[in-house]
């Protein structure tokens, strides 16, 4: 079994009266390690999808597997630890809390558990430097520019080192330069051996990836590997040999 | 950084919404303690007033006579007594069951005597007990220092043509007028006020009194009990209860009490609703903040207890500062009530604290569940 399996995925929004479904049978398997870039029109589903994959909200159709999981068995607490520990989400709008300073932030999803404040300090100092941001840890979202301000909320994304980034168009509010940056960190981590699924508006960034899915009106349009794969294996998934 | 300092950062970064936020406990406590502050000060107000209207409780000889009064005391002879009091009944009095209820229990003795040629009316009373058994005379010149003093009533300092200073003969003895006391209305403007001991000398009797009046502690006032009690250890004694005073003083503290808790309620009830208002609000305002936590796994529990210690924090501090200002303004404005001199009230204090608190973390109920049951992507996507 692959790491993730969407299987005839359905997604409608609002009960009676008006609804709107977002996603119309979404099948689709990926293993562990891979880098999907999906693309789409506004509105084709790839925001709902993504929400899915971690674990904000569940499907009205279909199943979703992570990991041997299967997302529907579990109960609310056990969903909000699932996306604790599995998943990291990155947001096109950053959502850092205002209030709180660069390493402050990073702490956030440390705040429930257990374990020293110096142990999470400098972990999150750590993760900070990794990304490039050593000596901004006091400074506040409003005193980072916007690259700044996603590389904070990657590092947050990264606290509990899990297995799969999601990102939603987390270069949509950067310039391309800022917004290369961003995805070169994507690469980087790719290359540690993490699973990411990136949404993103701009056709030019899906060389980045091993993996394309376009997205069509809630269905699968199109679904490809990028890099060279042994036959056989198109469509399913697997995981790459690249190791930087 | 954990979920206390998390909410700790929040509000000390967020300030002027956590000052919004606590200004109807504020406000409510503050009201709360300078109320109750007031009130409890004129209960204490009200019952000094009250007791100086006198003794609760009467205890005269029981007497074939009609009852024993200030002015129609018959005196000398003309009274058939069961049982003679003396000295030794205040013992008595103070030894019964609910003695430690027992404010004052003072012997008069009463005499008609000689005063400088006019036949006047003496009222003996240990000086010591003077002035708490009638905190309300007014004396123009000096109490009574010792057994030779004496304060004359307003008339028969008129009838005797004397002021301080002059002197009374009696019985062979000169007494001289320590002072005069102001009218009062009362039979004793026209008594001649000594020491009890000189009284005693003057009619010739060792150790007699003509009547005891006691004053009861009275909080809960179980005068009637009181009554029998002493009744049943002087079985030669009338005790009667001056009902009019205790009852009168009862209601009246009572009605500022509940005075007082009414309008307390009222405030405590709209300080309540605005801390859910407030917290409300904020929990609608913070949605993509609560959707953000959840998403990076915060359980619900979590969420709630962020909020309950945002409130928490809140409530105290408004709180403490509400009962420092209430009983600041309780002290301010204690003229207004007629208290002379405005005290701390500390369990006013406390109690409006801890009430601030509970309140702050009552009001955050609601919106604390609701927040909890925020959808995570609704939360995300309310950009
Ligand atoms: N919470 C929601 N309630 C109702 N409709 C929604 C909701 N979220 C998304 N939709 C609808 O679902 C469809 C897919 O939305 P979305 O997943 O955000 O697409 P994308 O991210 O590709 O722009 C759209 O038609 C959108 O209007
Ligand atoms: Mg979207």
């Amino acid at each position: 079994m692959s790491f993730i399996t969407l299987e005839e995925l359905e997604m409608t929004y609002g009960s009676n009266g008006t609804s709107a479904t977002a996603l119309r049978g979404v099948s689709v398997a990926i293993a562990r390690g891979e880098y999907a870039v999906i693309t789409g029109e506004s509105g084709a589903g790839k925001s709902t999808l993504l929400c899915i994959l971690g674990g904000l909200q569940l499907p009205t159709g279909g199943r979703i597997t992570i990991d041997g999981v299967d997302l529907s068995t579990l109960r609310a607490d056990a969903l909000a630890d699932f996306r604790g520990k599995t998943i990291g989400f990155v947001f096109q709008a950053y959502h850092l809390l205002p209030y709180l300073t660069a390493r402050e932030n990073v702490m956030v999803p440390m705040a429930p558990e257990k374990g020293s404040a110096a142990g999470k300090w400098a972990r999150a100092d750590a993760l900070l430097a990794s990304v490039g941001l050593a000596g901004k840890e006091e400074r506040l979202p409003s005193q980072l520019s916007g690259g700044e301000c996603q590389r904070v909320a990657i590092a947050r994304a990264l606290v509990h080192d899990p297995p799969i980034l999601l990102a939603d168009e987390p270069t949509g509010n950067l310039d391309s330069g800022t917004g290369d940056q961003i995805l070169d960190l994507f690469a980087r981590l790719h290359g540690q051996g993490k699973t990411i699924l990136v949404v993103t508006h701009n056709r030019a960034n899906v060389e980045r990836g091993t993996r394309s899915i376009h997205l069509r009106d809630g269905r699968v349009d199109e679904d490809r590997f990028l890099a060279a794969r042994p036959a056989g294996q198109a469509g399913r998934g697997i995981p790459p040999e690249r190791r930087t | 950084m954990n979920i206390r300092t998390l909410a700790r950062k929040n509000l000390l970064r967020r300030k002027s919404r956590a000052v919004f936020t606590g200004l109807g406990i504020f406000l409510g406590i503050g009201t709360f303690v300078a109320i109750s502050s007031i009130t409890m000060q004129m209960e204490g107000a009200v019952r000094d007033k009250l007791d100086r209207y006198g003794a609760n409780i009467l205890v005269t000889p029981r007497t074939e006579q009609l009852s024993l009064g200030f002015g129609d005391i018959a005196l000398g002879g003309t009274q058939v007594s069961h049982g003679r009091l003396t000295a030794a009944d205040e013992q008595a009095i103070r030894s019964i069951p609910l003695g430690e209820r027992i404010r004052l229990a003072v012997p008069w003795f009463l005499s008609a005597a000689d005063a400088s040629g006019k036949n006047l009316v003496w009222m003996g009373v240990r000086p010591v007990d003077l002035a708490e058994s009638r905190p309300w005379w007014k004396v123009d010149g000096a109490e009574i220092g010792g057994k030779d003093d004496v304060i004359l009533g307003f008339e028969a300092a008129a009838a005797l043509d004397k002021g301080p200073g002059g002197t009374l003969e009696s019985g062979g003895r000169t007494f001289r007028v320590a002072g005069i006391l102001k009218p009062t209305g009362e039979k004793e403007d026209g008594m001649v006020i000594a020491d009890i001991a000189a009284v005693r000398e003057l009619a010739g009797v060792k150790d007699g009194v003509t009547f005891f009046e006691v004053a009861a502690l009275c909080r809960e006032c179980p005068i009637e009990d009181i009554v029998r009690e002493i009744g049943a250890k002087m079985p030669g004694a009338k005790v009667s209860a001056i009902r009019s005073v205790v009852e009168s003083r009862k209601a009246a503290v009572d009605q500022f009490r509940r005075l007082g808790l009414g309008v307390s309620a009222i405030v405590l009830g709209i300080g309540g609703l605005m801390v859910f208002v407030t917290i409300m609000g904020n929990v609608q305002e913070r949605t993509r903040e609560i959707g953000i936590l959840r998403a990076v796994g915060f359980r619900r529990r979590a969420i709630r207890s962020l909020l309950f210690w945002e409130t928490g924090w809140i409530a105290l501090a408004a709180s403490a500062a509400g009962a420092l200002a209430g009983a600041g303004a309780a002290i301010a404005a204690s003229p207004l009530f007629g208290i002379a001199r405005g005290a701390v009230e500390w369990r006013a204090m406390a109690l409006g604290t801890v009430l601030g608190v509970s309140l702050g973390l009552l009001g955050t109920i609601p919106p604390a569940r609701r927040a909890a049951a925020l959808s995570p992507t609704e939360a995300i996507r309310s950009l």
